[in-house]
This record gives C-alpha cells, structure tokens and sequence, in this order.
C-alpha cells in the first residue's frame, strides 16, 4: 500500500490526539510505515483541531495534501466543513453529529447550521456520508469524553482502514490508562455495531 | 496518553511509535546525557516533560530552569565538568539564552552538549516564526536538522559524538511538523548517564575577559573549519536520488520530507541532496551536486539560509548554474510552514510540468462550502481563573486603561468579550512596554503577566518600575503552574522536574523585595474584594503588583477526579431574563443558548461560580447537589 490519508477534525478537548495515536500505533504494530502529525500548545485551547494520519510505504510528509484524504473523521460538524479540502468524491467524511458551537455565534446570536445544510455541503464534495451519534455512545459506555474511541469503532466497522480491529483494540488496551479501559472498550464496540449493524445512520 | 516507561525499554532493535520529541527523549538515554535543561515551550516542551516522567528511574538529573538563559548557564558548568547535556528550547528561548550560547562558543565543552532548538513556522503558538539556522552562522556552532522522528533520535546521539569531538556545543534544530509528529522509532543501545564529573581550573579557557576571549574565537574558528570537513563526509548529508541530470534538489528537515512526495506526484526524475547537517555545510559536496544537474531547486522552510550558501558556494563551483529557490523571485513561501502543495506548486513552475491535482479548483469549491463559517480560535477554558481576573479589571477600569499582556495561556484575553491585551512582544515584554506606554500617555496602564513568565522574565523590568518610579500596576495572573505548555512546575509550585519538593519562591515576596511598596495577594473569584484591591493598585502613585492567585482550572478539575469528588454543574434558574450579560461579558464556552435561551453546558461547566456571581438577576445557582 503506498498511502492512506486520515484526517481527523474536531474541537479541542474531544480526544482528537488519542484517536491518532490509536490508529498510528495500530499501523506501528503491523509492522506499517506511519505519521500522526498533531498540533499541541495554543491551538489546543478550546480551538480548532486537525490531525493527521498518514499510513504506506511512500509516506513522508507529515500532513495530508488538499483532495488526498481516504477518510476524514469529523469530531464536530463545523470543523468537519472546516476540513472538506482534503476531501474528494473518494473521500469517506465519518461525522460525529455532536455540535460544539463556536464562542462566537453566540456572542454574536447567530444560529449554528442545521444537519441539512451541512451534510448538503460535503455532498459537494463526496456522496460517501456517514453521521455517527458519538456523544450518545459514549455516554451509553459510561463516559462521554469515549466519544473518540467510539468515532474510532465506527471508522473500523466501515472496512475502509489499513488496519485490523484486533490492532486497534490492541492499541487500545496499550494507550489507555488501566481504570479507563472497560469504558472504552465497550465505546469502542457501540462504535462498531452502531455502523456495523444500523444502516439507517447511513446518508 | 502514553505510558512514558517505554522509552526506558533496554531492547535494541525495538520498533516503537514516537513523539519527535518523545525520541529525542529516548536519544538522551541511549547518548548517555546526565543532566538536561528546559524551560518549557511549545513545540519543545515534551522533552523536557518525557524526561521528567522517567529521569529517576534513568538515573539522570533533570530541571524546569527558570528560563532559556539560565536552562544554557546551568548545563554550561556541568559540561564544564565533562557531563554530557543537553538543553531544550523553543526557538524564542534561544534568543534569551543567546547571550549565554554566543560566548559559550568560545569556551567550549569537555563533556558532549546539545541544545534544541524547536522553530515553529506558522506561528502555531508563537509570537514569530523565526528561522534559527542562522543562530549557528552566527555562532558558528554545528547544526544538525532532523527530518523524522527516527532522525530526531539518532541526530541526538550523533549531536552528542560530534561535540565531544569538536568540544562545540551542537545545536539539533527541529521545527512543530518534526517536534510532533509520530513515526516509528527503532531503538539504540542505551547508555548509563554519567552524573558526576570534575571541575579543572582553567582560567585561560573558561574566563572569558578580553585577553582570553580573543585567543578563545580563533581556536573557535579552526573548530569550525574541522566540523566543515566533518559535514563532507556526515551521513547525515547524502544524495539520497541520483535523477537523470537535468534537476538537482538542495532540501533539509522536514522539507525534505515534501520535497521528496512532490516530486514523485509530479513524476520528476530528479537528484535529491539531502542535508542533515547544515552548519557548517559541505562545500565541497554541494559544488559537485552543483556541477551534475542543468538546473537546481533549493527547497526550504521560511528563510532561504540553503539558498544562500548555495549560492555562495555556486560562485566558486559552478558560476553559470540556474538556481531556483526563493530569493529575489519566489517559487516557494518565505512564511508559514512548507508543505507538498506549496512545493508541487513551486516545481510544477520551474519544470512547467501541470500538477496532478486541480489545486484551483479544490480552493474555490472549498471557498464556497466554508463561506460564512464561524472561526474558533482558542479560548480561555471554562473555569479559568483567568477570566474572572479580566472580568474585575475591565470593571474596574471601565477599559480606559492600556492593558499590556504577556506570553501565556491569558494572551488569549485579547479576545472579545474580555478584550484585555493591547501590546504583546515576548516573555516579560508587559511590565516594560507598561512602563513606556504610561510615561508617553500618562494613562493608567495595567499590565498582565503570568507566574511562570513572571520569573521567566519580569523582574528586570518590575526594577525598572521600582527604580525609575513608572506608575504601572503589574497584574500577575498566578494559576499556579505552567499553564499553556502542559502544567510544568515553576519556582513558586513547590515541586521540581524530579518530582521532589522545593522552595516555594512566591511572588509577592519577590516583588516586595524588588522594592514595590504597594503588592497584594487576591482571589479572582472573590469579584468584590479583588475589585476593591485593584482599584486600590491602580490608584496608588507608584508602581503596584496584584497576585491574582488561583489553580488553573484544568489542574484543578484532574485533581478532582483523581480524587472521586463529582462536579456539580452550575444551573440556569427561571428568574433568568435571557439579557445575555453572562455571555456578552464571559464568553465562557459552557454558556450556550439553547432554543433562544441562556443555558449551561454541564459536560463543560466546573461549577466555577463566575457567572453566578456575575449574574445581576442572581438566576444562577452554583453548588449544592
């Protein structure tokens, strides 16, 4: 495999840089040539927050080129629009339907986009469209800051990653702390099934 | 986040996914570095954090100095007595510790010495994106460029052979995209730290007055000219492509990295000279790669320091070659950080070959698609003690006054609603341009700094203040630790980068002892009475220093789960009118409007109490169950 480009989008604070650690050493473990590019300090602040994941054996470069992305795992939906050009019609958007609204809109009382509209904008781009209900699963498992590890699940139920569940669920066991593992396994697992066997969260 | 202990694994061989800076953590033991220096930064401060969580249990001794200067002067001693170092920084930091750095250069080291440097282009979180090569040109220290973690290590290890070599300090220049950035990382053997060395009088070499510092550049100089023909033969320097002659690329760091993917997707068969160490750098392997190709590409990140020197270089070797970079016309960005775009942009011009990748179009449909989206930048916390301190100065100087800010986690009070930060240059710069600002306005000037930069870098200029009688007050926001770069110690925490307790430096005390007639200590929460002090401070006739001490809000709340104690979130109660003071005065990102209405985000609200206590309806309730 030359390359397979993640892109995760979100807000800071929704465990965006564990779940590219996941899946990065989930790549390290198959013996995969990988980068996890993560952006630390100021930006983490509540801000905006991009990572990237690039597994192959052509990776080089530690971020992902305009149009390039497999998958692009939207924590948020703003910030999944903010992220669309990395994506083309090939592009897999995996999109947690959690809103977080920006300081801004309601300084400023402006209304936070409907689903509609935002779905109806990345069908610009590409019509492969998934909506997790993140949040939901997470608080299911016993925790909502899992909400990452169930996104996670839900990316492995699609088939459409480089690496296998057992990988994942390996990096898993290895990334987080010891009391912290039973809930995110089991987001892990209602992330998977809620993909995996609920067809109508697909677009 | 990861358990930090696998970087002690005695497993030669082993293939781990590594931090940049997680590596060069792990290029520290296997270099057999006894002492390390920080003062924390992004996108440095995970070296000195790795090693903290496992200096211990290594056998090594490391420390949070105060700051970048004090972090060189430290390890300079202790390299002084043949233990090996290493000091790490954000590029800023070398500008404080280059008063140090320049000089050491002339009295070298017995034991191997490394400082990074970590360059941020794009400003990430900093406030430039200077590009630091040139701190070697200048210094004539060697310097070496990793481009991958895996690099990262390695050059840690090779930085430290070098030194001992030349008896040079080396400095390992990395930049954000190499700092943090994860990639596999296969281990070296580790080497037992070595503690304990011998301090040898040698005045002649470790004096440096004038007779002995001018004997100290000319031995410095002919270390330079031995690490040149070290750079000739570097491993670390290689053609790493061939090509078919017709284009040559000159890279370093990351920009190899794009560089190399560029190329492929435009499917040019070029050389790659691929530069590892580039100060000094290999003439003489330069002017040969100069001479094999037709034309030649200098890819690089910000300055064009490569280009330069090839150029220089090309005027001995090869006078007619056609050099492209970004000097006088520009194919590739002389800001921001690099990136496979911007240099398939930058060769498809040169070559005139058309990208694979409709780069235009992506730009207009992602124009249209993102029209109208509501920016996010970074913003306080919720909880953050930080607000409730800007929330009593801007009450208590109805905004009138100059509100110089300082380099932290509160820089992001510039922000509306809260709206204080008028001027910000580098660590320490509010006390002083304070001062500046009140003789050339005569306006009240409030200037906020945080506990960490206060004794980073704010007691020269609270001197000033007491000494040249600047009638500034001196707001310092004390959450207790090292906020914005991830909650390292600092003199006035009580604890150390080893974990044991220490002398707790508190600032009140300092300032007091610097000559400030008038210094308080308050609570920010405590609206009314930190209200009543401030007013006080700012109308006393000579300079003034309020403590606005409170944990930050981050610390607080992982103490509180540690512990088991349960947040219960503030509420929203019926005698709410909806007139928005609480979110037109805050912005705190737990308030929200939910159906047209004022409401607490409970998954976001560490039942701080400001809002409450703001409220003038009192519609909302804090504590209880």
């Amino acid at each position: 495999m030359d390359e397979f480009n993640i892109v995760l989008a979100g807000v800071g604070g929704q465990g965006i840089l564990l779940a590219s650690e996941i899946l990065g050493t989930a790549a390290v473990k198959e013996g995969l040539n990988v980068r996890v590019s993560e952006i630390h300090g100021m930006a983490q602040r509540g801000g905006a927050v991009v990572s990237n994941v690039r597994i192959g054996d052509k990776v080089l470069a530690p971020t992902v080129l305009e149009g390039k992305a497999d998958v692009l795992l939207g924590f948020e939906p703003l910030e999944t629009l903010r992220n669309l050009k990395f994506a083309s019609e090939k592009t897999l958007v995996l999109m947690n339907d959690e809103t977080v609204p920006p300081t801004e809109l309601m300084r400023t009382m402006k209304k936070y986009p409907g689903l509609n509209e935002i779905t109806e904008k990345i069908h610009r781009f590409t019509r492969k469209l998934i909506v997790v209900k993140a949040a939901d699963l997470a608080l299911k498992a016993g925790n909502i800051l899992t909400r990452n590890v169930a996104l996670i699940g839900a990316l492995a139920a699609t088939g459409n990653l480089p690496v296998k569940v057992e990988s994942l669920e390996e990096a898993l066991r290895e990334l987080v702390p010891a009391k912290y593992l039973e809930v995110n396994l089991k987001a892990f697992k209602l992330g998977f099934e809620a993909v995996g066997e609920n067809k109508s969260s697909r677009f | 986040m990861p358990n930090l202990r696998v970087l002690l694994s005695d497993e030669p061989g082993k293939r781990v996914l590594l931090l940049g800076n997680e590596a060069i953590a792990r290029g520290i033991l296997e270099a057999g570095i006894g002492v390390v220096t920080t003062y924390p930064g992004t996108p440095a401060s995970e070296i000195g954090d790795s090693v903290s969580a496992i200096a211990e249990e290594a056998g090594l001794y490391m420390e949070y100095s105060t700051n970048e200067m004090v972090a060189v002067e430290v390890a300079a001693g202790a390299v002084n007595c043949g233990v090996r170092a290493l000091t790490a920084m954000k590029h800023v930091g070398l500008n404080v510790a280059a008063d140090a750095v320049m000089t050491l250069a002339y009295i070298g080291v017995r034991g191997g010495y490394v400082i990074v440097t970590a360059d941020d282009p794009q400003c990430y979180s900093s406030q430039n994106e200077q590009d630091n090569r040139f701190y070697a040109l200048l210094s004539n220290l060697p310097c070496l460029e990793p481009s991958t973690p895996q690099e990262a290590k390695d050059m840690t290890v090779s930085a430290v052979e070098l030194s001992e070599e030349l008896g040079l300090p080396v400095l390992l220049r990395t930049t954000t995209r190499v700092n943090h950035t994860r990639g596999p990382v296969v281990y070296g053997n580790l080497t037992k730290p070595k503690l304990k060395g011998e301090f040898v009088r040698e005045p002649n070499r470790l004096v440096m007055v004038p007779a002995n510092a001018r004997p100290m550049h000319v031995k410095l100089l002919e270390k330079a000219e031995k690490a040149e023909e070290i750079s000739e033969k570097s491993p670390y320097n290689t053609v790493v492509y061939k090509g078919n002659g017709e284009l040559g690329i000159i890279c370093s760091g990351s920009a190899y990295n794009y560089a190399a993917e560029a190329t492929s997707l435009l499917g040019l068969d070029v050389g790659i000279l691929k530069l590892g160490m580039t100060h000094p750098l290999p003439e003489r392997m330069i002017g040969e790669f100069l001479k094999t190709y037709k034309k030649i590409v200098v890819v690089e990140e910000l300055e064009p320091y490569l280009e330069m020197n090839v150029k220089a270089i090309a005027k001995d070797y090869a006078p007619t070659a056609e050099i492209y970079g970004k000097m006088r016309r520009s194919y590739f960005p002389r800001k921001g950080e690099l990136s496979t775009r911007a240099v398939v942009t930058g060769l498809a011009e040169i070559t005139g070959k058309k990208p694979p990748i409709d780069f235009g179009e992506i730009d207009s449909k992602y124009a249209e698609a993102v029209k109208d989206l509501p920016s996010r930048p970074p913003i306080l916390c919720p909880g953050c003690p930080h607000r409730a301190s800007f929330y009593v100065i801007r009450k208590v100087t109805g905004g009138k006054a100059v509100y110089p800010t300082d380099i932290g986690c509160y820089a992001l009070g510039f922000a509306p609603p809260l709206s204080i930060g008028d001027i910000l240059i580098c660590m320490g710069s509010s006390v002083s341009t304070a001062q500046g600002i009140n003789k050339a306005t005569g306006v009240d000037t409030v200037a906020v700094i945080g506990d960490s930069t206060f004794f980073h870098a704010a007691i020269p200029g609270l001197i000033n203040a007491v000494y040249n009688n600047h009638k500034v007050t001196l707001a310092v926001l004390d959450n207790l630790t090292t906020a914005m770069t991830g909650h390292q110690p600092h003199p006035g925490t009580g604890t150390t980068g080893m974990h044991t307790t220490a002398t707790r430096v508190l600032i009140e005390k300092v300032a007091e002892g610097c000559g400030v007639k008038y210094v308080r200590v308050v609570n920010p929460f405590n609206i009314d009475e930190a209200s009543r002090v401030l007013k006080e401070a700012v109308q006393y006739p000579g300079p003034s220093v309020v403590v606005f001490r409170a944990p930050c809000t981050l610390m607080l709340m992982s103490e509180k789960r540690r512990k088991g104690i349960k947040t219960v979130p503030c509420r929203v109660t019926d005698r709410c009118t909806n007139c928005m003071a609480c979110i037109k005065l805050l912005g705190c990102p737990a308030i929200t409007i939910k159906d047209g209405k004022v409401s607490i985000d409970e998954t976001l609200c560490t039942a701080c109490g400001l809002c409450a206590s703001i409220c003038p309806y009192k519609a909302i309730e804090c504590g209880g169950s």
